[in-house]
């Protein structure tokens, strides 16, 4: 009874635990799996009520087995208090192991992966340890042994050394895997979601409604117009992306856009163009030419209170498409324009890669206060 | 109610003029594209209540709204914004009025019949809330009771001086109530500490050089004055000298 009453703080400490868990992730799903750097945690939240559930289910097993195979009257008089008894230990065993990986998930988090996996492993085979001597010296301190070192004394811990380290093993794999699986799943939809809101930028489209907002009573013809646009842009961007498409729908797409930009953006957005001859034949992924002009845009024109004038030139030389965007750059940079539009470049060099793989390049520079972006591409879509 | 509209986009403002319209019982007295501009105007305009974007070129909302806080009289602020995730968790916390764009007019009302003014602790802690702090673009100086706004990069230095910190520019002089210990921390990668009481702009100096009595001192462009450099801060510029880009 006395282990039990032991066991009642813990179990109610793991249980409150548990409870706060739960409402953080109700709340923020994805906070909880993952730390804010964005990637995933290698041990999982053994705090957590689906893994403590578990954990007790598991023990609880392990009990039923244990006293299925163990001789009548080895421990006590009735098998039900057999199964009673084993299932007090073996329950705190689990618990206590439980809850010293919840404590410790912090810091072995910061090891590498094999570290954090061994460091678990000790750390439950030495709470197994424990709680078994805590048994010995419990029960000999309320007159149940006559001396703390029993004449099984070794074979006991052995024995439960050796369960603990096969049981233990086994359910870190379950929970890892497990653990693995959700948080790949996870990182997946995230990856899927940023690609798809790096494509429509959100400031972009609430803006554009904005003014669409405001055409529709001062010319009703413009707000049609440039809905229009919008549609037909908003069907490239939920494409698929390996879609190649000629140059020239690629700039009418690009068009389009900037239809809507000029819009916003009013007497502040010039664009100059200028487009060589190109082979029926030449094409290049959908939506190649868009993001380097909303790039241009964002972190330049955006960002002058005057505008300014981006200049576009497409030419064929060689078998390859070049592209080559550029546009002002505000002279002192705003907080906005802090992360470089280098940065944002990351994500539309990506794309050609997965398409072309070395075959195109994409590079930028920055002097004289404008900032120019050049791509080429193999004008026949090349093979990946 | 005198209304200020504050935005970098022609039909944007032109949305917010038609739908105050159609509420009625709002005059607009102005339209601002910019932070700085806003500043000036609600200046000049004393409007009741500012509508403003955030996200604009130059200075941007949440700098100007900064700014009008100094004022004796600071007008109400709502904010527009198409989409700024960060700052609208940080709105939401301190109770701050924002608008979405496209802007609705029942929400539009609303808002303008409950807009109170902002303090400078909800503004602070909005622009702590952004995933990089803002610096800002622009110092307030307060002269007779309007605001007057000195650019950051027009600054030679900060001098302190028993209660305020003095401003410098090539042609003007200032006083301000602030620290040199946050103007540092603000400004840090643009000043240089150069004494207890004293910030140096790095692009503004033209040379290190020693003084008869055996101190070094800092000389200046665009300014015939020489600045101490306290002796604890000696290695320090001496440091920055060393590792200035050589264009300088």
């Amino acid at each position: 009874m006395e282990i039990a009453d032991k066991t009642r703080p813990w179990i109610d400490r793991l249980k409150v635990y548990g409870r706060n868990l739960e409402q953080r992730l109700g709340r923020k799903m994805p906070s909880v799996e993952t730390p804010p750097n964005g990637q995933s945690e290698f041990l999982p939240n053994f705090c957590a009520g689906e893994v403590v559930f578990n954990v007790v289910v598991v023990a609880e097993m392990l009990a039923i087995v244990i006293n299925l195979i163990i001789p009548r009257n080895f421990i006590s008089a009735t098998p039900l208090q057999d199964l009673l008894l084993l299932s007090i230990f073996i329950q705190w065993v689990a618990l206590a192991g439980t809850a010293v990986l919840c404590y410790t998930r912090k810091h072995l988090n910061r090891l590498p992966n094999l570290r954090a996996l061994g460091m678990a492993y000790l750390l439950l085979l030495l709470t197994t340890f424990t709680v078994s001597e805590c048994t010995i010296l419990l029960l000999w301190a309320v007159g149940r042994l006559r001396t703390p070192f029993p004449e099984w004394y070794t074979s006991f811990h052995i024995l439960n050394l050796t369960i603990s380290a096969i049981i233990n093993g086994l359910l870190l794999r379950l929970f890892l895997a497990k653990h693995e699986l959700q948080s790949r799943t996870l990182s997946e939809a995230r990856a899927r979601l940023q690609a798809l809101q790096s494509r429509i930028r959100p400031h972009f489209v609430f803006n554009s409604m904005n003014i669409i907002a405001s055409l529709t009573r001062s010319a009703p013809e413009k707000a049609e117009a440039a809905i229009e646009d919008m549609a037909d842009l908003f069907r490239m961007m939920l494409s698929q992306d390996e879609t190649l498409v000629p140059v020239k729908n690629e700039i009418d797409v690009a068009n389009k856009y900037l239809a809507l930009e000029a819009l916003r953006l009013d007497n502040r957005l010039i664009v100059n163009w200028d487009v060589g001859k190109f082979p029926r034949k030449a094409v290049m992924p959908v939506l190649t030419l868009q993001p380097l002009l909303e790039n241009a845009i964002r972190y330049g024109i955006e960002e002058l209170p005057a505008g300014g004038t981006i200049d576009v030139r497409l030419w064929e030389d060689n078998d390859q498409i070049h592209i080559q965007v550029s546009n002002p750059l505000p002279k002192t940079k705003s907080k906005q324009a802090k992360s470089t539009p280098g940065q944002s470049l990351g994500n539309i060099r990506q794309r050609f890669q997965s398409h072309y793989g070395e075959q195109a390049t994409l590079t930028s520079t920055e002097d004289n206060s404008r900032f120019t972006v050049t791509v080429v591409l193999p004008t026949r879509g090349g093979n990946p | 109610m005198r209304v200020l509209i504050v935005d970098d986009e022609k039909l944007a403002r032109d949305r917010l003029r038609e739908l105050l319209n159609d509420i009625g019982g709002y005059t607009v007295v102005g339209e601002a594209m910019n932070g700085a501009e806003a500043v000036e105007r609600t200046g000049e305009l004393n409007p009741d209540v500012l509508l403003m974007d955030i996200r604009m070129p130059g200075m941007d909302g949440l700098e100007a709204a900064m700014h009008l806080m100094g004022m004796e009289n600071p007008p109400a602020v709502i904010f527009t914004t198409a989409y700024d995730q960060h700052a609208l968790d940080a709105f939401d916390v301190n109770a701050v009025d924002y608008l979405l764009k496209p802007i609705r007019k029942d929400r539009l009302a609303k808002a303008l019949s409950k807009a109170h003014k902002l303090t400078m602790k909800q503004i602070t802690e909005i622009n702590q809330a952004r995933p990089e702090p803002a610096e800002r673009t622009h110092i307030s100086v307060h002269l007779r009771g309007n605001i007057r706004l000195v650019p950051v990069p027009d600054i030679l230095f900060f001098l302190a001086d028993s209660k305020y910190v003095v401003v410098r520019t090539p042609t003007e002089e200032h006083l301000i109530e602030d620290s040199l210990v946050n103007l540092e921390k603000e400004f840090g990668d643009r000043f240089l500490r150069i004494h207890r009481n004293a910030l140096v702009a790095t692009g503004y100096i033209k040379g290190i050089e020693k003084s008869p009595a055996g101190t070094w001192q800092i000389s200046l462009k665009n300014l015939d004055k020489k600045l101490d450099v306290s002796r604890r801060h000696t290695a320090q510029v001496r440091r920055w000298a060393r590792n200035r880009p050589m264009s300088a």
